[in-house]
């Protein structure tokens, strides 16, 4: 007899299960990691001690995990809250150009005080965003149109529109396809160490002004019931149209926040190359988070940590950048493993002829 | 093999999912020739046992014999091989191909010997003989009294052809015991009688029936023998001439069921609702409502019959602005809403339970609690002074509405997802949600389809306290005892129209059923005696 395997849903998870089984498949995937650094020639404990340990304990590390979450998080929101209605926002990174656009153009245009520039660039491409947002979002509610296809287009149409401007109206001198350096007063101050940016701060904010809007607001009762029937919800007198349009608003606002406090935090010039696809790490983000805005939070951080882990080794142990995708891919799948494994049991059957349950479980019981 | 054996002896037959005892030690006989009627709620373990009969579960333990052998099933095959077939509710047919492809499908008769080996595979494969399944499908259509044109398409096939299509194929394969679950359950009284018909010839022919169903009056009918299962266990084995249907409802339900339910006048007032030649199109953009013209007022309960899919969707739908119209004007409560998002609808006091109840009843992922305030989100009962959106209050609403709607199986309102209830609880909190808002209409599609008997009396009841409370209904619905139960009038919609109308005292079933598949009067003025008989 050949012997099957299959997958039972399980009734409970116990408690230690569901909380330890992420910090596992994070283990089992950098095990699975340490084959291809192995054969590099460089020792695993070495690195992944730098990543994990050193690193994020050094004010310089911390300082730029807590940068690199920024984006990570705002763009990850982005993506979480249309999820939420049931959406997929897949241009995150599109709406995050737009805002670093307007937020660039503001600054290297108008000599405003600091207090009312900074926060004119941050809101302009905040709203910038959310207009770029609202396309998919509107074409979605109104006409029905994919809005996976629509959002990831409009990112291709923003990098290439940014590409033009940086050639051409928006070039700075010396002939590369950047801005001129923005000006001091449109920077984004630091504190403690030289590229911890104040918009660190702004994490905290939004993590708590996204967690009420959902979880204690009217909207985000509207936006949880879309979310998960969008029949029933709107018989009962929610707005398809309505919600579909404010999710990709607010997604949109804080993708093109994220993308000007990039730019006035870290870069102080827009080039092409600023992101390093962070509107599509946002996607995998979500995804990891996608049970609740704090852990949106936890997966930025995390993936932020591996993100300037991966840099900081690529210098150090002379190892080639593409090693840390390889990492990042690998976690990202068994943590995804993780949920399912969270999920059903695996039973393995020597012999078909022994199974007690069928495979389909307890819906045979009606 | 011995002869003196009975058909089916199914002895000791348990069957656990989990933790879940579906089946629990069923002991039953089924003898030569007879029909066999098994009766049950939604969730007594019916279809466990039918699938464990047709192959389909394996049985934790306990015995199944055939003609006296004691049988193992693997799969449906091994089933079919020892005699056994079975239709299910929800036929199993390929709509694009014809009734003789339908039909052979997964056969591997082959003609002739072809030899051996791959080369052999391959002739067998082309040289099957085209004519001779063709020639046995007639022969058995003749046999049975099942005319069926073998070459048409499936879905040019009405359900009560398609149904003798799913019965020709089971008898294709040799059969001695033909499962049916519940047949009758997607067909006009009509077609039911054809149906029964068609049964009687079976027996008559040899064959043995097991007959599945939760309507009394068809076991008492149709049935010789009938069981009875209730929580997973076999309850009684009885004569069905020596019980009264009240008798089998109880042995059902475990308690004693009010098969009738006291409808108290009330003088109609002012209309709540007045639909003037309203039309609408169905999701593929056809026209499916044309010109429909209906008034409900204050404490009425309007019955509408039909069979399903002609239009009673989109007219309720188009009752709650769910869905468009094309032409026509809807007022509510005298204001008039042509046009209006759903929104409006509901502000204006309009309540509505869908027909499917997990599709477009509720959010089966989320809690009872955010199921329980979805008609009500917007009123003040969930503000907290500000913006805060208070779900606390909404968990207490939920919680008054569980206990006061008799809602079982919910363990924390903010916890269980609404798709762990059960069919009937789920409903009942659908009618909770809906009626509690002492609505000035309640829209209700099929509110009793697939619940228990006992939830539905429940629910029956629900209905009419809230007429008495002044709430207009319209009550879709084609279970024809509900409407004529229920109704203060009844309409008949066919293909998208009011053809009839008439006073539940005025009519009758059997005339309901010749509006509801001819669209046309009667041509006959007397029912045949069958249908009085079962009234």
């Amino acid at each position: 007899m050949i012997p099957t395997v299959a997958f039972k849903n399980r009734e409970t998870v116990p408690t230690w299960f569901a909380y330890g089984a992420p910090l596992l498949t994070v283990i089992a995937a950098l095990l699975v990691s340490a084959i291809p650094l192995a054969w590099l020639g460089v020792n695993p404990i070495n690195i992944y001690y730098e990543m994990f340990i050193s690193n994020p304990t050094g004010i310089r590390g911390v300082s730029y995990i807590l940068v690199t979450a920024v984006p990570l998080f705002l763009a990850g929101l982005a993506v979480y809250i249309p999820l939420k209605a049931g959406l997929w926002n897949i241009g995150a990174e599109g709406q995050l150009f737009v805002g670093a656009i307007i937020g660039s153009y503001l600054a290297l245009t108008f000599e405003w005080p600091i207090y009312v520039l900074l926060p004119a660039m941050i809101v302009s491409g905040g709203i910038v965003g959310a207009l770029y947002g609202a396309i998919p979002g509107y074409l979605r509610a109104e006409h029905n149109v994919n809005e996976i296809i629509s959002s990831l287009m409009l990112t291709f149409t923003a990098t290439t529109f940014t590409g033009y401007l940086l050639r051409g109206p928006m070039q700075g001198g010396g002939g590369q396809s950047a801005t001129e350096r923005l000006p001091d007063f449109a920077r984004l101050p630091t504190v403690i160490h030289p590229r911890l940016h104040i918009g660190v701060g702004l994490i905290a904010v939004v993590a708590v002004l996204v967690y009420l809007l959902i979880n204690r607001t009217r909207l985000g009762y509207e936006i949880t019931l879309i979310g998960s029937n969008p029949s029933a919800a709107a018989q009962a007198g929610i707005s398809e149209y309505r919600t579909y349009i404010t999710v990709f608003v607010l997604g949109g606002f804080l993708a093109g926040m994220a993308g000007i406090i990039e730019i006035a935090g870290v870069h102080g010039r827009l080039f092409e190359g600023f992101s390093p696809d962070y509107g599509f790490t946002a996607i995998a983000v979500a995804l990891l988070g996608r049970n609740g805005v704090f852990r949106v939070l936890l997966a930025a951080l995390f993936f932020a940590v591996i993100t300037t882990g991966g840099t900081t080794i690529a210098v150090t142990q002379n190892v080639p950048t593409a090693i840390i995708n390889v990492i990042v891919a690998l976690t990202i799948l068994f943590l995804l493993t993780a949920e399912f494994i969270k999920e059903h049991r695996i039973v393995i059957n020597p012999d078909r002829e022994s199974d007690p349950e069928t495979p389909s479980g307890l819906e045979g019981a009606s | 093999m011995s002869r003196t054996a009975p058909l089916l002896e199914v002895e000791g037959l348990t069957k656990h999912f989990g933790d879940v005892v579906a089946n629990d030690e069923i002991d039953l006989t089924v003898e030569r020739g007879e029909i066999h009627g098994l009766l049950g709620e939604n969730g007594a373990g019916k279809s466990t046992l039918m699938n464990m009969l047709y192959g389909l579960y394996t049985p934790t333990s306990g015995t199944i014999r055939i003609n006296g052998e004691a049988q193992t099933f693997d799969s449906p095959k091994d089933a079919i091989d020892a005699g056994i077939g079975m239709v299910h509710q929800h036929f199993m047919l390929i709509p694009r191909m014809t009734v003789l492809e339908n039909i052979v499908l997964g056969e591997r008769e082959t003609a002739g010997d072809t030899g051996s080996g791959l080369t052999g595979s391959l002739k067998a494969l082309f040289a099957r003989e085209r004519n001779a399944p063709r020639q046995r499908v007639q022969e058995l259509g003749a046999e049975y009294g099942l005319d069926v044109d073998p070459d048409a398409k499936v879905w040019e096939l009405d359900v009560g052809e398609q149904q003798r299509v799913e019965i020709l194929k089971a008898l294709y394969r040799d059969i001695d015991l033909l499962i049916l679950d519940e047949p009758t359950a997607v067909l006009t009284p009509n077609e039911s009688e054809r149906m029964f018909e068609t049964i009687r010839q079976l027996v008559d022919e040899g064959l043995t029936v097991i007959f599945i169903t939760h309507k009394l009056w068809e076991i008492e009918r149709m049935t010789d023998r009938v069981s009875v299962l209730r929580d997973g266990k076999l309850i009684d084995t009885v004569e069905t001439d020596s019980v009264s249907q009240s008798d089998l409802a109880e042995k059902m339900v475990g308690r004693e069921v009010l098969l009738s339910v006291d409808k108290d006048e009330h003088p109609i007032g002012e209309p709540v609702l007045v639909a003037d030649n309203v039309s609408a199109h169905d999701d593929r953009e056809i026209p499916a409502l044309t010109g429909a013209n209906v008034t409900v007022g204050t404490s009425e309960i309007v019955g509408i019959a039909g069979v399903s899919g002609n239009g009673q969707r989109e007219l309720a739908e188009t009752l709650i602005g769910f869905r468009s119209t094309e032409t026509g004007e809807i007022r509510i409560d005298g204001e008039d809403l042509t046009g209006a998002p759903p929104r409006r609808f509901v502000d204006a006091g309009v309540s509505f339970v869908p027909e499917d109840r997990y599709v477009h009843g509720c959010a089966p992922a989320l809690s009872i609690m955010h199921n329980a305030g979805l008609k009500e989100y917007r009123s003040e009962l969930f503000e907290n002074g500000s913006v805060r959106f208070d779900y606390d209050a909404m968990a207490t609403y939920a919680e008054e509405l569980v206990e006061e709607f008799d809602v079982r199986g919910v363990t924390t309102v903010r916890k269980t997802p609404a798709a762990d209830l059960s069919g009937g609880n789920l409903q009942k909190l659908i009618l909770a949600r809906e009626m509690n808002r002492d609505p000035k209409l309640l829209v209700a599609n099929q509110p009793t389809r697939g619940v228990d008997i006992g939830a539905i009396e429940n629910i029956r009841n629900l209905m009419l306290e809230q007429r008495a409370n002044g709430t207009g209904i319209l009550l879709i619905s084609e279970d024809l005892d509900e409407l004529l139960d229920l109704s203060d009038r009844i309409l008949v919609l066919y293909e998208g129209e009011f053809v009839f109308e008439t006073t539940p005292d005025q009519t009758n079933k059997w005339e309901l059923g010749m509006y509801m598949s001819t669209g046309e009067e009667p041509q006959q003025s007397e029912p045949p005696a069958a249908i009085t008989e079962a009234e």
